[in-house]
């Protein structure tokens, strides 16, 4: 049989899932051959290391509130994929406001439609909104998402210098490639403003781009 | 009955009846919650949440995305509550719903996906790069997330999960050889990241 051929059946041969005659052409194979018993080895780590995983891992948050709040008697609602509740848009964009604030430790963070972080890169310039949402409750969610982006932006620009010039670049990176998807979306909510899946794709990505920055923030801290 | 065997026997029967007092605990909670007890559905909750989202976690690979699948799961779970009648454990029940919701998000969010890479964890490009000896840092978790999502949602299903390659046929719809397969491709891709 040849390494190749083996390489096929390692995977059975290590599950136990091979006939025994066939098993026991494997075995003989491993015993003179290096190669394979490397791969075998490398298999059975990646196994061991997939089972010894937790199976329970505890959320970060507690996500009971906005479970409670969907499932509360008189809501027919879900997140995705129909339409976004204003009201659990709000409370979110007001949490991520709260957590924005408490990360900056200044004042409430202003309504700042575009900040800039001065770099070596030429990549500097982080896009803010252009094209305005039709739905006015979108349009507060946004405004309020923004304002927490940009408060979390400002504090990393206290303390980037903490951070390698690698990470900050990388984390510029990623939110130049979040807010050209977020002005993709807005386009197309113009074309299309009642369109739950656009609606439920422009907060996610608004959310997205908040977590980035909340976790380089609190490395930033840390560090 | 004395000696070992009595007591192997006599604690196997405690363990029966310790799993049939938690079955009934737990129905009576489901009950209770589908009756419309939203204390009682936050227990079940509780008592369910971590696995729901660890799953959640290693099928999206996303930590925030993964906040807003359990969310759905649950409100989901809520809604179908109707039909659950008892016939397997709650979390049981819980599983082919949670797997659902993870890919149907997934192929709702497919495109997207091409485009945004975010930096997930700003804090592993502050780590030292790897010492020479790369198992002793072998993060799977990290390497798993680099997976192709049909071998990844196997791999997770099977190696992390414990699942058999007809249970998972049957909760992703597809034949059990194109499980092994991907399986087999998973495990392959591991393998070289192992020994990179």
């Amino acid at each position: 049989m040849t390494c190749q051929e083996i390489d096929q059946r390692l995977d059975d041969f290590v599950d136990g899932a091979l006939p025994a005659a066939a098993a026991a052409e494997v075995e003989a194979h491993l015993r003179t051959c290096a190669l394979c018993q490397e791969r075998e080895r490398r298999l059975r780590q990646v196994i061991a290391h997939a089972a010894a995983l937790p199976r329970s891992v505890s959320p970060p948050r507690d996500l009971w509130p906005e479970i409670a709040r969907r499932v509360a008697p008189g809501r027919s609602w879900s997140w995705f994929p129909g339409r976004v509740r204003p009201v659990a848009l709000a409370a979110a964009a007001t949490v991520v406001v709260g957590l924005a604030a408490a990360l900056w430790h200044g004042p409430a963070p202003a309504r700042v439609r575009t900040v800039e972080i001065p770099a070596a890169s030429p990549r500097t310039a982080l896009v803010s909104a252009t094209t305005p949402v039709s739905d006015p409750v979108l349009a507060e969610a946004e405004k309020d998402y923004e304002a927490a982006a940009n408060a979390l932006l400002e504090a990393l620009q206290q303390r980037r210098a903490r951070l390698r010039p690698e990470t900050f670049d990388a984390v510029v990176a990623n939110l130049e490639v979040i807010d050209r998807a977020l002005a993709e979306v807005r386009q197309a909510l113009v074309k299309d403003p009642q369109n739950p899946e656009l609606t439920r794709m422009l907060v996610s990505t608004h959310r997205k781009k908040v977590d980035v920055l909340t976790r380089v923030v609190k490395l930033s801290m840390a560090l | 009955m004395g000696g070992l065997a009595g007591t192997v026997l006599g604690g196997t029967l405690i363990q029966m009846r310790d799993d049939e007092d938690r079955r009934a605990a737990e129905m009576r909670l489901v009950r209770a919650a589908q009756n419309g007890d939203l204390a009682a559905f936050e227990r079940l909750y509780r008592e369910n949440e971590r696995k729901v989202f660890a799953l959640c976690l290693r099928l999206s690979s996303d930590a925030a995305l993964a906040e807003e699948l359990t969310q759905e799961v649950f409100v989901r779970a809520w809604r179908k509550l109707g039909s659950f009648r008892g016939e397997s454990a709650f979390s049981t029940w819980l599983y082919p719903l949670t797997v659902n919701v993870a890919l149907s998000e997934r192929r709702s969010r497919r495109r997207r996906d091409a485009r945004i890479v975010p930096t997930d964890d700003p804090a592993s490009l502050e780590r030292a790069p790897l010492a020479p000896r790369p198992e002793a840092g072998f993060d799977l978790e990290r390497a798993m997330a680099a997976l192709p999502p049909g071998a990844r949602t196997v791999f997770v299903l099977h190696d992390v999960e414990g699942r058999t390659h007809d249970e998972i046929a049957a909760l992703l719809d597809l034949a059990p050889g194109t499980s092994k397969a991907q399986l087999f491709r998973a495990r392959r891709l591991l393998r070289e990241a192992l020994g990179s």
